[in-house]
């Protein structure tokens, strides 16, 4: 995130009619929000086109924010919204099998295996091919409770904050997720 | 389970891919302050245009009120609305 801003000043000049207020409060949203719809959009959407929808809703809704959590806090829990809601949306994938993935693909597959992590810069964007298509057999919510838990880390009542779920439907959620992308790699296992 | 170390090998390799940008991109900041611009001018017109509407709304119910008070109070002898023109004309004698 860039410098701390004063927001609620900024907040002020932007109701008075300061655009450079407003330039302000872009730049210090936007690592905010860029981080989450990396995460939780699959890549080849395109992800400028969703941040800026996110950054007019921030803007249109500005009369609703309180100031009694950080706004970043408050501007997380709307981009994250967005992103659920843009990924229901989206079709899931019934299964995955060996045969539907690229020879890149099925390269990493068996490297990650054995190597387990790597630095390339080419490795990663074909691991992450290999997760979007493993992550595509999931709804949009699992997909991107999995990623929290999995990927950043997040602790399961800082998640339910963020969402509004309860604690125990995430475990089971989290079970439900395991047992399926158990089954998904299982399945990949199986090669002809 | 080997599985969950391969979902999390996978993932540990893919991890730079899924970290966000700091800075936007260029023209990003211009593409959005315009459209952040039109939308709030777009906002004022329609707030502009709903304030008429109701002031205009408001002058018709404001007179139509005059109006049912003014025949309200010009007829108050009539029996029933039109009815003194009919008594007038027919000479009938009301007592």
């Amino acid at each position: 995130m860039d410098q701390p801003i004063d927001v609620p000043a900024c907040l002020q000049r932007w109701k008075e009619g300061d655009e450079n207020a407003a330039e302000e409060l872009i730049r210090y949203l936007y690592p905010v929000i860029s981080k989450i719809v990396r995460l939780h959009l699959p890549r080849r959407d395109d992800e400028e086109d969703l941040i800026q929808e996110i950054l007019m809703k921030t803007f249109s809704r500005l009369h609703q924010y309180k100031g009694d959590a950080p706004m970043s806090h408050w501007v997380s829990r709307l981009a994250l919204t967005t992103c659920l809601d843009r990924l229901r949306a989206q079709k899931v994938r019934p299964e995955i099998r060996w045969a539907d993935l690229t020879p890149e693909e099925t390269t990493m597959f068996d490297a990650a295996w054995l190597s387990g992590s790597t630095k390339d810069a080419g490795d990663a964007i074909q691991a992450r091919d290999l997760v979007d298509k493993i992550l595509s057999t999931l709804s949009g919510e699992d997909r991107s409770l999995i990623l929290m838990v999995d990927l950043e880390g997040q602790a399961l009542q800082e998640i339910a904050d963020l969402t509004g779920w309860s604690v125990s439907k995430i475990k089971m959620r989290l079970f439900r997720i395991r047992t399926q992308l158990r089954k998904m790699i299982d399945n990949i296992e199986e090669r002809p | 389970m080997k599985e969950d170390e391969k979902w999390q090998a996978l993932l540990a390799i893919s991890t730079p891919t899924f970290a966000g940008e700091t800075t936007p991109p260029y023209g990003f900041m211009t593409r959005t302050l315009a459209r952040l611009k039109t939308e709030k001018r777009q906002q004022e017109l329609i707030e502009k245009i709903g304030l008429r509407a109701f002031l205009a709304s408001l002058a018709v119910l404001g007179l139509s009120i005059c109006l049912t008070l003014c025949l309200h109070f010009t007829n108050q002898g009539d029996l029933e609305p039109g009815m003194n023109g009919f008594i007038q004309v027919e000479n009938v004698q009301v007592s």
